[in-house]
């Protein structure tokens, strides 16, 4: 509350344009929402309530990345509903999907309050460019639900802008709700909050290795934006379904940015370079000849920015291949040994995601089983081309499963002494013992890490 | 030396009625030993004292201890006689899987003061009766020769831990006597012996917090290990890859009649019986055509040892059940490693590291032995300041991979003769990283 008092404070010492802001608010506030859904897990169901901005006529609205929880699938969500700031009245939404470059999430809100809705294109500057450091800028946060998600003015000055790799700034304070928009004086669009959760804590923290990370704790309001640079551009990757596909793969994982001191041993200069830790069996990366410690340089010649902090750089060659599309030809400069080598990879399509899997719960043993894929057996290190078995997504507590040892996460490889090849094999045999009252048992051989255990589960 | 602190609360002292000529004879082939040993901690090296227990067991010096008093890391040894005359010793071999060790005293020393020694008699461990009265006698605490009684509250336990001898893996190959009679650290070596002081075992171990749960090597282990170190130096074992568990429970399940065959939990990535397509889930029957009952945990040290006690190299017929059908697997063995390499410090670098052992590499799914694994560094030095630390795996130094400690050490060579920055690789987790580490 103290912030938000400095805040105004701040404001009545501003120059003469201040007096606009009564106006400016009026119309700028148009351009948010609250909206609220429910998450259906095995045993309960929770709300959440997160705030969005309008990108068009059509009601469509942007949810920061860390609005959904990663572990979650999409049909898992329910009951979008879409609040005006100051009301509490809602309309349905229609969940669309992430992209997978932004990450944001994407509702369409009922037809009915289109009319109530302002895009923040809007509210686009006329001439490009970024805020200056020391600008003064202002944005909107909302209350809880409980307050009718009234809306509130939060200002503040920039302090510092970073790549990190979206050009953010980072202001004095918190500036406005994760995901609203921030205006300059002007009440033009400067930027969209980012989150004080997920993204702030790997990027707006110093991560030495070996160091501990700084957690910004206020999940409410946020002092970072990323500029309209990151925004705009952006704005039409609507995606038509729920996983943003087509989502392009190179296949190079663990990627570990090289420091300075190292950049200089490899006499580059300047410039930024990643180790490749692993190329995954039957990738791009692998197919056009890349290799597990490779030194990526370059990206079509371009050599990757020294970016602060180090590990920022990881970040901006994943959304190098991120805003391409499969079938694309990325051409990647590594450095192998002292040799330099140009790999021109054609990207691919992202293999099936977890939470793309097949799932189904299985209540009186108390495990959800959810189909092997490929990221499984990368996590596992075993062969990609021979996916068996199921992953246990989610253990009960207390259930049978959970008495006799299983653990989320673990592996099912076999069930009753009977190997299970697909998520259909399986998913037969537990509808089986699910069904079957008299029985007592359950035997499940499992691997967790790089052992296997036998597990008895006692149903009666 | 113990991995405990208890408070003792019963502290039977030797009772004089019960103190055959044995139990004398006994009593004075016991010996405290001190022990200065070299630590590659946190970068540097260091020196730490401690004190255990060990008793003679033949004419020509030879001291049976716990492995976990004396080791390779042991740089100085000095034993304490009967008659309180210290005298240096050296270590003739260790076995942490047995947690044995076998030191023998200078004997050139011995008769150049005119020292005299006894030495004890060994009984049998495995004839003991639960409730047979025993005595362990040792150094607890540092207070020499201190005899305590109990009884054998189980002369079969089975206790596997693999980081229990100073991070070494142990008890997979044994089982042990477990007893009341008071066994506290400084005990560690010294050895459990009956009323007519005829040694049954080793004191090697008791649980934390607990009241008088100590544990010893049976003597038949310890005798067999013995012979084999002061034979050899160190004890040779056979693996094939199998983690039992035992059957129990699971006997329905598999259809199997009671007391027949072993469950196999898990075998090892890439070991000889996954080659041989064992798997996680089967059954164990015979080796060799004998049978196999693992039902119960302390049957499985015995089998365990059945299989390392043949020779490297072997081949191996496993019967093994798996759903309805019973076949015979070839398993050709291999020679059993731990996964703790030997150890070094790097100490212009501040760098303490651990060879990567063959079973170290399966154990955490790296691609090869290759390596070596940071143990530690010492703040401000080069390998702090590149941002290495403990856990990191060192896979290459100045874009060499790394087969030996040796090369480590040449690499350090150099750069201490003419400091200049040395570029490594290094695994965290499975991610690579690149390091300088600059003078």
């Amino acid at each position: 509350m103290k912030l938000r008092l400095l805040g105004f404070f701040l404001l009545a010492g501003l120059t003469g344009r201040a007096a606009d802001l009564p106006v400016l608010w009026a119309e700028r506030v148009k351009t948010v929402v609250a909206v609220e859904y429910y998450t259906e897990t095995e045993t309960d169901r929770r709300p959440s309530v997160c705030y969005g901005t309008v990108i068009d006529h059509n009601g469509t609205i942007i949810l920061p990345p860390v609005a959904v929880n990663t572990r979650v699938t999409p049909s898992q969500l329910k009951e979008f509903k879409v609040y005006l700031p100051g009301s509490s009245q809602s309309v349905p939404g229609v969940y669309l999907g992430q992209d997978s470059l932004t990450g944001w999430h994407f509702v369409r809100a009922d037809k009915s309050l289109w009319p109530d809705l302002v895009p923040i294109t809007t509210y686009a500057a006329k001439t490009a460019g970024e805020p200056a450091l020391a600008q003064e800028v202002w944005g909107i946060g909302l209350r809880n639900k409980d307050e009718d998600f009234a809306p509130y003015l939060l200002a503040s000055r920039v302090a510092l802008i970073q790549s990190l790799p979206q050009r953010t700034a980072i202001a004095l304070h918190e500036v406005a709700g994760p995901g609203l928009p921030v205006f300059n004086l002007a009440g033009e669009f400067v930027g969209l909050a980012a989150s004080s959760f997920g993204q702030s804590f790997v990027q707006f923290t110093r991560t030495d290795r070996g160091g501990s990370p700084v957690i910004l704790v206020n999940v409410e309001e946020s002092s970072a934006f990323q500029l309209t640079s990151e925004v705009l551009p952006y704005l039409g990757r609507v995606p038509t379904n729920y996983f943003g596909r087509p989502l392009a793969w190179l296949g190079a994982s663990g990627l570990q940015p090289v420091d300075p001191d190292v950049a200089k041993f490899l006499k580059l200069d300047g410039q930024s370079a990643v180790v490749v830790s692993e190329v995954l069996e039957g990738s791009p990366a692998e197919k056009a000849g890349m290799k597990a410690r490779d030194v990526l340089l370059a990206v079509d010649k371009a050599p990757l920015p020294r970016l602060k902090p180090d590990h920022v750089v990881v970040g901006y060659l994943e959304r190098e291949v991120a805003r391409r599309n499969p079938g694309q030809t990325m051409s990647i400069t590594v450095l192998r040994g002292e040799t330099r080598l140009e790999l021109p990879v054609v990207l691919g399509e992202e293999p099936r995601l977890t939470t793309e899997a097949d799932r189904k719960y299985y209540d009186r043993i108390g495990l959800t089983a959810r189909e092997f894929v490929y990221g499984d057996a990368v996590g596992l290190r075993v062969k990609t081309t021979n996916l068996t078995g199921v992953i246990a997504h989610f253990v009960k507590p207390n259930s049978p499963a959970a008495i006799a040892g299983l653990r989320t996460d673990d592996w099912i490889k076999e069930i009753d002494g009977v190997e299970v090849r697909t998520f259909a094999d399986a998913a037969r045999k537990l509808d089986e013992v699910e069904a079957d009252q008299q029985r007592a048992e359950l035997v499940l051989l499992v691997g967790r890490g790089n052992e296997t255990a036998l597990l008895h589960v006692k149903l009666k | 030396m113990l991995r405990f602190v208890v408070p003792a609360l019963v502290l039977a002292g030797p009772a004089r009625a019960a103190m055959s000529r044995g139990f004398n004879q006994l009593f004075d082939a016991v010996v405290r030993i001190d022990v200065r040993e070299v630590a590659f901690e946190d970068g540097a090296k260091r020196l730490s004292a401690s004190i255990g227990s060990g008793v003679i067991f033949s004419k020509d010096g030879l001291i049976l201890t716990n492995a976990h008093v004396a080791s390779p890391r042991a740089v100085e040894l000095s034993v304490t006689l009967a008659s309180l005359e210290r005298v240096s010793a050296h270590l003739v071999g260790w076995d942490h899987w047995t947690d044995l060790a076998v030191l023998q005293i200078d004997l050139a020393e011995v008769k150049r003061r005119g020292l005299k020694f006894t030495h004890a008699d060994f009984g049998n461990s495995d004839d003991l009766y639960v409730g047979e009265t025993v005595y362990a006698v040792g150094t607890p605490f540092g207070l020499t020769r201190t005899a305590t009684r109990g009884i054998i509250s189980n002369n079969r336990r089975y206790f596997e831990d693999s980081h229990g001898v100073n991070g070494y893996e142990t008890g997979a190959f044994n089982t042990w006597l477990q007893t009341d009679a008071a066994i506290n650290p400084g005990n560690s070596g010294g050895p459990l012996v009956t009323e007519d002081g005829k040694v049954i075992g080793i004191s090697s171990r008791g649980y934390l917090g607990a009241n008088n749960l100590g544990f010893a090597i049976p003597v038949s282990t310890a005798r067999r290990v013995a012979d084999g170190l002061v034979r050899n130096g160190s004890i040779t074992r056979s693996y094939v890859g199998l983690v039992p568990r035992a059957l129990q429970d699971f006997e329905n399940f598999y259809s199997l009649a009671l007391n027949t065959g072993m469950l196999i939990d898990n075998v090892d990535r890439g070991s000889p019986a996954d080659r041989a397509g064992l798997r996680g889930g089967d059954i164990l029957l015979a080796i060799n055509g004998q049978k196999v009952d693992g039902r119960f945990p302390e049957q499985l040290p015995p089998i365990q040892n059945q299989i390392a006690s043949v020779p490297v190299g072997t081949s191996l017929k496993l019967t093994v059940k798996r759903g309805a059908s019973v076949a015979d697997y070839s398993v050709v063995t291999e020679k059993l490693e731990s996964q703790v390499g030997e150890e070094w410090v790097l100490e212009k670098w501040g760098l303490s590291v651990r060879k990567v052992t063959r079973t170290f590499a399966r154990d955490h799914q790296l691609d090869d032995a290759n390596g070596v694994q940071v143990i530690g560094v010492q703040p401000g030095f080069p390998a702090d300041v590149a941002g290495l630390s403990r856990g990191d795996i060192i896979t290459k130094i100045n874009r060499e991979p790394i087969p030996d400690l040796a090369t480590v050490q040449r690499t350090h060579a150099a750069y201490v003769a003419k400091p200049q920055p040395v570029l490594v690789e290094a695994l965290r987790n499975r991610e690579v990283s690149l390091y300088i580490l600059k003078p």
